[in-house]
């Protein structure tokens, strides 16, 4: 049989979580900060209070608001030819992070700060891996102006891989953008509409505030109903509890109650039941990814998107390290693990190290190999006539032949793959055979595969008048100022805090 | 035309070879041979070059262990029972890369790692003489000189085993043999210096290796 879940909750805590985040969002509410947006759910049935913008969600508009929430849904590459379900079984694996700098052993500092070529270099490896099925605008292109950059990353995207695509919800404009940018490439809205290419996110701030801009975005994602991710990043002891009963219980409602409002932006507009959050380290106050509670609490939240039958999706990978040392190792394997075994639909963050801030093309695709064995611990063991063996064993044990062993049976060659996963990177090889093919480490061996990779990968030809379509377009966008995203926005202020925590300013 | 049929010929054999179907390999085989599409010689040729073909998929990680012994054991029963008959029959000599007696020595009974390194050569043009395990040095010794190998492979995969390594040697040094052939050693708990202790001509760590070692040795 298959392994079975981690279940973190009792089913009567499952319920007392789910009370009381229904007392929260009844009693106390979220703050919504776009009149909009209070105002649509005020006509729906909410208690909103304008001077204070907390939206009170009444436990009836709740229950009535998740029935329409999907419970699966496809996501799509560019031409269409690459696609995958994501369901409450499905166990999916993906990048994303925030990273700012990248691995470079030629640096003193073991990273320099990421340019568009990594970007584009991070689409082309995901498009070329077996297990990781997504990427996103997460390697930061820090050479592009930072109004451009969902423009010029859709551009890339769609030149340079089969799979679909992630990126924040910053704002109705950019959203806008890249719902337009998209429907130039696939033919149309219609056709984006039905066969989504995009993964949307949508950060709630902890606690219990949905900030301007996201909703902004969430609203345009929403009515095209590409799949956004609802993912809260409280911190347990900073931004919500430290127990982590009570940060469930406040992120349970930031998400339900961000879910509400998904269904009345856009009736069945799919969404994720997601989490990024982790705890405080108590003696520094900096945020720890590696931790073992993080698991917990992304077991947590698997559990309760189980119980409201919605996809979850949760960090796996993850860790603090800055060194691609063993804790990068521990901690990125122990994570994934844990998010698999506790059922997280959509795993994200392969690629990753420093709580996301840097990638590594070496972690990339040996997450690849990571996943690959995760994915085989999952299926557990089979057990039927054909794999109990018995005839096997006596053909074998039983034979003339001189020396006796099961490698050259048919049953051998017919379930050796199924039941032995082989990793591409690992080294199993003897000593001698390994020293005579350099005495490579594992980030050698697989920055090897990635230069492979690199080497082997060819750009998509675009049709002439979707690539002109999409050079007019991008010329739009560039042409715009800062003001006219604020503008937009209903943001006329000095600055404005992104979803992970870093500050948008006005390039001087 | 005829090359046509040729290539055809070595599709079908190659078809065979890796579905592994022993038994209509030797019937299409005998029907070849029966028609005069092709001779014995030709045909040693053509599943040379396929299991060439194989071993390189092997080491491209195309194909894995099962998949290239399967390939090698069908191969082999043909080549037995089929075509060294045949090339016999003509009063020729079959063409090889040299003639390898393998086996496990005394007190040992593992037997993958010896029978890897057998099929390795085999598929590689050796002439393979897998003597089994616990095989003694009279009966190293007596195969060799029955069958003119070129080598003789020791294996052991116990410490407690190994020194019946030596008494191999020690054995064709007493039978004034030791000039004739050359000896090599392997196994897990064995080395590069174990090799040298005992007198050996040469030691390797995995199957591929031992392929190398026997090609420089030859």
């Amino acid at each position: 049989m298959k392994l079975k879940k981690i279940e973190v909750f009792s089913k009567d805590e499952l319920e007392a979580i789910h009370s009381a985040s229904m007392t929260l969002l009844s009693e106390v509410g979220i703050k919504v900060d776009a009149q909009d947006t209070r105002d649509i759910l005020k006509e729906k049935g909410a208690m909103v209070d304008d001077s204070s913008h907390f939206v009170k969600f009444p436990e009836s508009l709740v229950k009535e608001q998740l029935k329409t929430v999907p419970d699966s849904f496809k996501l799509h590459g560019p031409d269409g030819s690459f696609s995958f379900e994501v369901n409450t079984n499905s166990t999916q694996f993906a990048t994303i992070g925030t990273p700012v700098k990248i691995y470079d052993p030629t640096n003193k500092k073991g990273v320099r700060k990421t340019v568009l070529t990594d970007t584009i270099e991070q689409i082309k490896i995901v498009d070329s891996l077996e297990n990781i099925m997504c990427s996103h605008v997460d390697v930061w292109p820090n050479d592009v102006s930072y109004i451009t950059i969902h423009s010029q990353c859709i551009y890339q995207w769609v030149k340079n891989t089969k799979k679909p695509y992630g990126l924040g919800c910053l704002g109705r404009l950019a959203s806008q953008d890249m719902m337009n940018m998209a429907s130039i490439i696939v033919g149309g809205e219609e056709e984006l509409v039905e066969k989504p290419r995009f993964v949307g996110f949508m950060n709630p701030t902890s606690p219990l505030h949905l900030p301007q801009i996201m909703t902004n975005g969430f609203a345009i994602f929403t009515k095209y109903k590409q799949p956004t991710i609802i993912a809260p990043e409280a911190l347990a002891g900073a931004s919500a509890p430290v127990t982590l009963a009570g940060l469930l219980t406040q992120t349970n409602a930031e998400i339900v109650g961000s879910a509400v409002v998904s269904q009345i932006f856009n009736l069945g507009a799919p969404v994720f039941f997601g989490t990024v959050s982790h705890v405080t380290d108590m003696r520094s106050g900096n945020s720890a990814m590696g931790s073992v509670e993080m698991g917990l609490i992304t077991a947590g939240i698997a559990q309760l998107a189980r119980f409201y039958n919605i996809p979850s999706r949760g960090p796996g990978a993850g860790t603090d390290s800055k060194l691609l040392d063993l804790q990068n190792g521990y901690e990125r394997f122990q994570t994934l693990m844990l998010a698999a075994q506790a059922g997280v639909n959509y795993i994200t963050c392969a690629g990753t190290y420093e709580a996301t801030l840097v990638e590594a093309l070496e972690l990339l695709v040996i997450d690849d190999d990571l996943v690959g064995m995760v994915k085989r611990a999952m299926e557990g063991i089979k057990v039927n006539d054909d794999t109990i063996a018995i005839d096997v064993i006596k053909k074998v044990a039983t034979s003339d032949k001189k020396g006796v062993n099961f490698l050259a049976e048919p049953h051998t060659r017919k379930h050796m793959k199924s039941e032995l996963y082989m990793p591409r990177l690992a080294d199993r090889s003897r000593r001698s055979t390994w020293q005579k093919k350099g005495a490579k480490n594992i980030i050698e061996r697989a920055r090897e595969k990635v230069d492979k990779i690199l080497e082997a990968h060819n750009p998509t030809e675009l049709e002439k008048n979707v690539e002109d379509e999409l050079l007019k377009y991008m010329k739009k966008v560039e042409a715009r100022t800062f003001d006219d995203y604020r503008k937009a926005e209903g943001l006329m202020v000095d600055s404005v805090t992104l979803t992970d925590g870093i500050e948008i300013k006005e390039e001087k | 035309m005829q090359v046509v049929e040729k290539v055809s010929i070595k599709d079908k054999i190659k078809e065979l070879v890796i579905e592994w179907e022993t038994e209509r390999l030797k019937e299409y085989c005998q029907l070849i041979l029966k028609n005069n599409e092709a001779t014995a010689p030709n045909l040693l040729k053509i599943i040379g070059d396929i299991m060439k073909f194989v071993g390189d998929q092997f080491e491209q990680e195309e194909i894995f262990l099962p998949e290239l012994i399967g390939s090698a054991e069908t191969v082999k029963v043909v080549i037995d029972e089929v075509l060294d008959p045949a090339i016999r029959a003509t009063g020729e000599e079959k063409e090889t890369m040299g003639k390898v007696v393998i086996g496990t020595v005394e007190s040992d009974v593992h037997s993958i790692g010896k029978d890897l390194v057998g099929s390795f050569l085999f598929s590689n043009g050796f002439e393979v003489y897998n003597l089994g395990v616990e095989v003694t040095a009279d009966q190293f010794i007596s195969k060799a000189e029955e069958v003119g190998a070129d080598i003789i492979g020791l294996s052991s995969l116990l410490t407690m085993s190994m020194d019946f390594q030596k008494q191999v040697i020690e054995e064709l040094k007493k039978r004034g043999l030791r000039d004739k052939y050359k000896v090599i050693v392997g196994g897990s708990p064995t080395s590069e210096d174990w090799a040298k202790k005992i007198g050996a001509d040469g030691w390797a760590d995995d199957a591929i290796e031992a392929v190398e070692l026997l090609k420089r040795l030859m």
